[in-house]
């Protein structure tokens, strides 16, 4: 029995992804420029949207993109500088028209564009994002961008109530041991309600200040 | 200054921004970044937004037209009834609201929180007039059976039990969650033991009438045999050391729960219990020593009740309840059975859960503290005090209650003095290490390895070895995958490997 489980055990393992394989950042080549003692960039995470999320622009309810960017040393794991956008898009069902909501960098403005395209552009293009304090690069270091995107993140309130949720109608029985010690859980079935409806993870190249 | 790809074409654009902004074109002009140079570091990757709230923008004015709900069309509901959904929902027909309104954000997550469905999809269409909508819920529906526990093996006690215990979740399409399970023992060598059997039938709701309240019921029917030692070393484990006692329960349980917040909920419980035991006329157990003690069942003899009233806590923080890699989870549950409220035992019990995890590497690995403790006050019937199992992994646990084996706890550190399925006071403390094996299967989600240890404790307010001379504890170790599937969540460790066969 003993030798059946640990073949399991390594068959298992075997058969597994390695852990970071579904979190590794992919690389893409961004465009980074100094001005007025800021780091800028030039990228985009359109890739965050499948032709589903994309039709979705057309649902009439609000999709929401969050960006958060990271800039590091690359041999430092503590983050030099952070920024965090949010983008919002509601589809005017009436007026058949895309009302945006872009908010980062300490302010906030309204767009409002004609097209799905356009729609889409407009959530997912990084256009002279301010990502850092030039003076917080040194000269010469090698740095990198790390870029988070999430389609519709859920906050972590809505995610502790859904597992509230979850977890009740397991309870029941005479004795406290099967719910209070026994089980590593009170939940048995994850039912996988994502923290957001997809995440997109970029790494830039390195770069440096000359 | 610009820096950055060797890519002509974006160059150029860089230093059109850059001309655009009133910047030099000879200061926009990029730098090609050098190849190769310096180590190659990973930078952590980070957690996702709803991991911490702290960095989430603030919440903004109203965004979105305001809107004039005509109507809910449901869609793709061929079992739930169209009412349960509706009821879910946090909007009716001739409702006015923003299209950026909180209820519809959270709509999708509030239906597929009912776990009925493998997707939810809303939508909105044109209503009656300008300004007025109607909103289209399209679901696809996904089995509602959950396997809840398996219980199989065989010991001393029995020749072999097997039982399981299953959930419908949406009961004929009600919303209403209706389980139950059932257990058989055969018969194992020790005398007058019988086979045993139990059986439990269940019903709740987990959201009642859009409130915050939930309920749940059960009824439960146990004939059991249960075992006690009479003679032998604590470490001989044969039939022939030990007797037991037949004996009957039938009981009912209610838990009204309230959730105070997304994290905390508060519950209130009774129970009502008839017992029916055949106890021996004076049971004794004869030491290696030869001194012969009696023994106290902590039952009465033929019918007896029991009634207790309960109240409790749970706080979970915990992101991810079945693998968690952080957050904490803290119950806390008061029983008390008194004559005044029907019953025959006068008791109390307290009981305290903490589990904490940390996350380490990023969040892949973890550590865990694992405390949990209880004890009881005055006439605890027996299947009310502590059992051994509860507080040590690597004892079988109870199957629905039936004790289903009998094997002594190890006896890593020479520290156990008395050797009672039973006590009054018992907690365990564990440290567990868990590493990330992976993540995102379509039908197995996620598994994690982990290796844990500790120690645990049990013991009787008045046994010779108990808190006057030092309490009684030992070691537990445990190592093992978890494994969070389609199906269930299963456990392939080495302590349930050993609850599982006679060793």
């Amino acid at each position: 029995m003993r030798a059946a489980a640990a073949a399991a055990l390594v068959a298992l393992a075997v058969a597994a992804r390695p852990a970071h394989a579904e979190d590794a950042p992919a690389i893409v080549g961004m465009d980074f420029t100094e001005r007025a003692g800021a780091i800028t960039v030039d990228a985009s995470v359109s890739r965050l949207f499948d032709r589903d999320a994309f039709a979705n622009l057309d649902s009439g309810f609000r999709t929401t993109v969050v960006i958060r960017l990271w800039v590091y040393r690359v041999d430092d794991a503590q983050p030099i500088a952070f920024t965090v956008l949010r983008r919002s898009c509601i589809y005017q069902l009436w007026d058949e028209v895309y009302d945006l909501r872009l908010e980062g960098e300490g302010r906030r403005r309204d767009v409002r564009v004609k097209t799905r395209g356009e729609a889409l552009k407009v959530l997912t293009s990084l256009d002279d994002v301010r990502v850092a304090a030039a003076a917080a690069l040194p000269p010469g270091a090698l740095h990198v961008l790390a870029v988070v995107a999430e389609l519709n993140p859920v906050s972590a309130e809505t995610l502790a109530e859904v597992h509230r949720w979850l977890s009740q109608g397991t309870g029941g029985g005479l004795d406290r041991g099967g719910s209070f010690f026994g089980s590593f859980v009170s939940v048995f079935v994850n039912l996988k309600v994502p923290e957001a409806d997809r995440v997109l993870r970029l790494r830039s190249q390195r770069f440096f200040r000359p | 200054m610009a820096f950055g790809r060797t890519h002509r074409a974006r160059r150029g654009l860089a230093a059109a921004i850059a001309l655009a902004c009133g910047t030099s074109a000879a200061a926009a002009a990029p730098t090609p970044v050098p190849v190769s140079p310096g180590p190659a570091v990973r930078p952590p990757v980070p957690a996702p937004l709803g991991a911490n709230p702290a960095l989430a923008l603030p919440g903004g004015d109203e965004f979105g037209a305001p809107l004039i709900i005509d109507g809910v069309e449901i869609v793709g509901n061929e079992s739930t009834s169209a009412g349960v959904i509706e009821r879910t929902l946090e909007f009716v027909p001739g409702q006015r609201m923003r299209a950026d309104d909180r209820r519809l954000r959270l709509a999708r997550y509030r239906l597929l929180a009912l776990g009925f469905f493998r997707e939810v999809a809303l939508t909105m269409r044109r209503g009656a007039a300008r300004g007025h909508v109607v909103i289209v819920v399209t679901v696809v529906e996904r089995g509602t059976v959950v396997l809840n526990r398996l219980w199989f093996g065989t010991s001393t006690t029995s020749v072999g039990w097997i039982g399981a215990d299953v959930s419908e979740r949406n009961f004929l399409g009600t919303g209403v969650g209706v389980g139950g399970g059932a257990v058989y023992a055969a018969r194992g060598g020790i005398d007058d033991s019988r086979a045993q059997a139990a059986a439990e039938l269940r019903i709740g709701v987990a959201e009642v009438a859009g409130t915050r309240w939930s309920w749940t019921a059960a009824a439960t029917a146990v004939r059991g045999s249960e075992p006690y030692r009479i003679d032998g070393a604590l470490d001989d484990d044969a039939a022939a050391h030990f007797d037991a006692f037949a004996y009957r329960r039938l009981g009912v349980r209610a838990v009204a729960g309230y959730d105070v917040s997304a994290w905390t909920r508060i519950h209130v419980g009774a129970r009502l219990e008839d017992l029916d035991a055949t106890l021996p006329a004076a049971p004794t157990r004869t030491l290696p020593s030869g001194e012969v003690l009696p023994l106290d069942l902590h039952l009465r003899d033929g019918r007896s009740q029991v009634a207790t009233v309960s109240v409790g806590l749970d706080r979970d923080t915990r992101r991810d309840p079945v693998l968690p890699h952080d957050g904490t989870r803290v119950q806390l549950l008061a029983e008390g059975g008194a004559r005044a409220i029907a019953g025959d035992y006068h008791f109390a019990t307290v009981a305290a859960r903490l589990d904490r995890w940390w996350p380490v590497r990023d969040g892949t690995h973890a550590v865990g503290l694992r405390l949990a403790g209880a004890a009881t006050f005055g006439d605890a019937p027996r299947f009310d005090r502590v059992h051994l199992s509860e507080v040590n992994r690597m004892i079988t646990p109870r199957a629905m209650g039936l004790t289903v084996a009998s094997s002594a706890a190890p006896d890593f550190l020479g520290t156990r003095g008395e050797d009672e399925a039973t006590g009054e006071v018992g907690g365990s403390v564990v440290v567990e290490y868990v590493a990330r094996l992976f993540r995102g299967g379509r039908h197995v989600f996620a598994g994690d390895l982990f290796v844990g240890a500790g120690a645990w404790a049990l013991a009787n307010r008045d046994s010779p070895a108990a808190l006057g001379d030092g309490l009684p504890f030992d070691l537990v170790l445990d190592a093992g995958l978890r494994l969070d599937t389609e199906l269930g969540i299963f456990e392939l460790t080495l302590a349930n490997a050993l609850g599982r066969v006679a060793w």
